[in-house]
């Protein structure tokens, strides 16, 4: 067996299944190589590839793509229609196989859920696994390995977040897709200027996951982005859990166009404010909206509570 | 000797500023545009201020900066509280309208609602990508109808008759409007239908699913157009305040806030020398940040704009040359 360096790009769906994939090539006795942080370099090269109405999160997981291309043998890049019944995932997903197909000249490896078409993820899982040498059995044991480990560290950011809600210190709850809550151009300068204002940080992807449609329908029946639906289902548990709430977008956004609204028109309670990333956007603007947002919560918290506690 | 509060407000196209009293009282103020030099146009509001204060005794104590230039202005006049504008608007607001529940606000190039309960700012939201209905989409207007935006409120007071106009974009209102004036509509219902517009696309951007209670407070440069406030009175079905001071509540709040702070021994000469900015790239990694530098004179007094502290050895060198 060959052994082979595995590009995976650290955007868009690398922020949902990093764990699954990088113990699954592991497993199989291959080497993932993740990209770097998003920098500035990857925005710049993900806008001149990208379609200039695509999102700004995609445009920096063309960056990804650009950084690895030359680096490893082959670079993984999934095909997501449908990963729950009666659901669907964003377009982007639906077609950055062929996007990337198109735009690069490079090996990828690639994987297909689409429960319309009965494709399971551990289908698709197996499959990858032909791809990269490993015979079904051997697959199916890597991926059941690392379903355990990706759950088991879910299971400990699900926990820690629900310890968070003890604390006495303000806390805000950053609702908004995973891959711009982490990324180092989008969602990072946000949590750093909180964290430095001592604010404590709930994330909408550390949700219970067990609680996702119980939650989601109370604000919505038939919201059926997969993805939208786990962010709708934190705001809504979360919503008399938090000080505020903070929802994060990159512009523009089909599904969160959407949600973003219906969350707007149906958070009454708890102050909410709404942080749209694009390319030209200065940091300036973003620290204006989240120091006015502070000083609500925390001159709120003291006529609440008293100044002194 | 009375002792003043000093409050600057350096927004985007206009600069003010207000010397308080212990009583929030206004002993002097000023209000000027800032044509896209923050420093001159500060230079100039303290030089007015000192004029108008020159026969009072009365002792600057504290500095507040407020504004999108505030962190540039409070580093240079070594300002005792930097806010942004919202709290500051807010503070100034409610010094004057305790019982104030929602504040409008448009200006130059953004608007803002505050939600105010039981003297607290509660909620707010501000434009986010778009700039459409502030005041400078009002003035680009009014050259294009060739009429002065400051007779823009009378003109659509007289009309009986408002135009219908797509308020969602600049973009598509500008079209709209050049249409409407095309196929024979009279100017001032074109105007009126503008003003209409303003306050509309307000409510259903910024506005939007906030809870908009009486009493409103209207400020911001463009709450001077009499025909804009008729507009939001139309459609809010109730009355809209403003106030004459309505556009130093910014500079008045930040004065106020600055009060709270320790005192320090100001001087209206501290912008006398020369103060320059000036940008460099870091180029430590990909991200490439640009740090802005203020110097005065030879002098570096502060710097921002790096993600990291790779920058801090880049701004030596800057200083070296």
């Amino acid at each position: 067996m060959n052994h082979k360096i595995v590009g995976i790009p650290r955007a868009l769906l690398y922020y949902y299944d990093k764990d699954l994939w990088i113990e699954f090539i592991k497993k199989l006795g291959h080497t993932p190589k993740i990209s770097s942080f998003s920098n500035k370099k990857h925005l710049e090269e993900g806008q001149k590839l990208a379609n200039d109405e695509s999102c700004l999160s995609l445009k920096l997981f063309l960056g990804h793509i650009n950084e690895l291309k030359d680096e490893c043998d082959m670079i993984l890049v999934p095909r997501l229609f449908s990963i729950k019944k009666k659901e669907q995932v964003c377009t982007n997903f639906n077609c950055l196989y062929d996007l990337v197909n198109n735009l690069f000249d490079i090996n990828i490896i690639n994987y297909n859920i689409d429960l319309t078409e009965k494709e399971s993820k551990l289908m698709a899982f197996l499959k990858l696994g032909e791809i990269l040498g490993a015979s079904y059995i051997k697959s199916y044991k890597a991926y059941k390995y690392a379903e355990k480990i990706s759950l088991m560290k879910r299971k400990k950011l699900e926990q820690e977040q629900a310890e968070k809600l003890s604390t006495s210190k303000i806390k805000i709850l950053l609702a908004g897709h995973p891959y711009n809550l982490y990324d180092e151009l989008i969602g990072k300068p946000v949590c750093k200027f909180l964290s430095e204002n001592e604010i404590t940080i709930l994330y909408s992807d550390r949700i219970d996951h067990t609680k996702i449609d119980e939650e989601c329908k109370k604000l919505s029946t038939d919201i059926h982005w997969t993805h939208s639906k786990e962010v709708m289902a934190s705001i809504n548990y979360y919503q008399d859990k938090v000080d505020g709430i903070i929802l994060l977008s990159s512009f523009p956004c089909g599904p969160d166009s959407l949600s973003n609204e219906l969350i707007s028109h149906k958070i009454k309670e708890c102050p909410l404010i709404t942080l749209i990333f694009e390319d030209l956007n200065s940091e300036v603007g973003v620290i204006t909206r989240l120091e006015s947002f502070i000083d609500i919560l925390k001159t709120k918290k003291e006529k609440i509570y008293g100044k002194n506690n | 000797m009375t002792k003043g509060y000093l409050g600057i407000d350096i927004g985007s196209i206009s600069t003010k500023g207000v010397i308080i009293d212990a009583q929030n009282n206004i002993l002097a103020s000023t209000y000027l545009w800032t044509k896209g030099n923050p420093i001159q146009a500060v230079k100039e509001v303290l030089k007015d201020l000192q004029k108008q204060t020159k026969n009072q005794d009365i002792k600057i104590v504290s500095v507040g900066t407020t504004g999108s230039a505030r962190k540039l202005i409070g580093t240079i006049l070594k300002a005792t509280i930097i806010k942004n504008e919202i709290t500051a608007h807010a503070v100034g607001t409610l010094s004057r309208y305790p019982d104030v529940r929602t504040i409008i606000e448009i200006g130059g190039q953004d608007s803002k609602i505050i939600l105010i309960r039981d003297g607290i700012v509660t909620d707010y939201a501000m434009n986010t990508l778009c700039a459409a209905g502030t005041g400078a989409f009002l003035s680009s207007q009014a050259k294009r109808l060739d009429v002065e935006v400051e007779d823009f409120g009378k003109i659509a007071l007289t009309s009986k008759n408002p135009a219908l106009i797509a308020a969602r974009c600049t973009v598509f209102a500008e079209s709209d409007l050049v249409h409407k004036a095309q196929i024979g509509y009279k100017k001032e219902d074109i105007i009126a239908g503008l003003c209409r517009s303003v306050a509309l696309n307000y409510l259903n951007n910024v506005g939007k699913g906030k809870k908009i209670l009486d009493p409103i407070i209207f400020q911001g440069g463009v709450s001077k157009n009499i025909g804009v406030v008729k507009a939001f009175e139309d459609i809010l079905k109730t009355n809209v305040t403003t106030d004459e001071d309505g556009h130093l509540m910014g500079a008045l709040g930040v004065a106020i806030l600055a009060k709270k702070e320790k005192e320090i021994n100001f001087s209206f000469d501290i912008m006398e020398g020369q103060f320059e900015t000036s940008s460099i790239n870091c180029g430590s990694c990909p991200n490439n940040c640009e740090i802005i530098c203020v110097k005065e004179g030879n002098k570096l007094i502060d710097a921002w704009g790096n993600r990291c502290d790779r920058g801090k050895s880049n701004i030596k060198i800057e200083q070296k040359e």
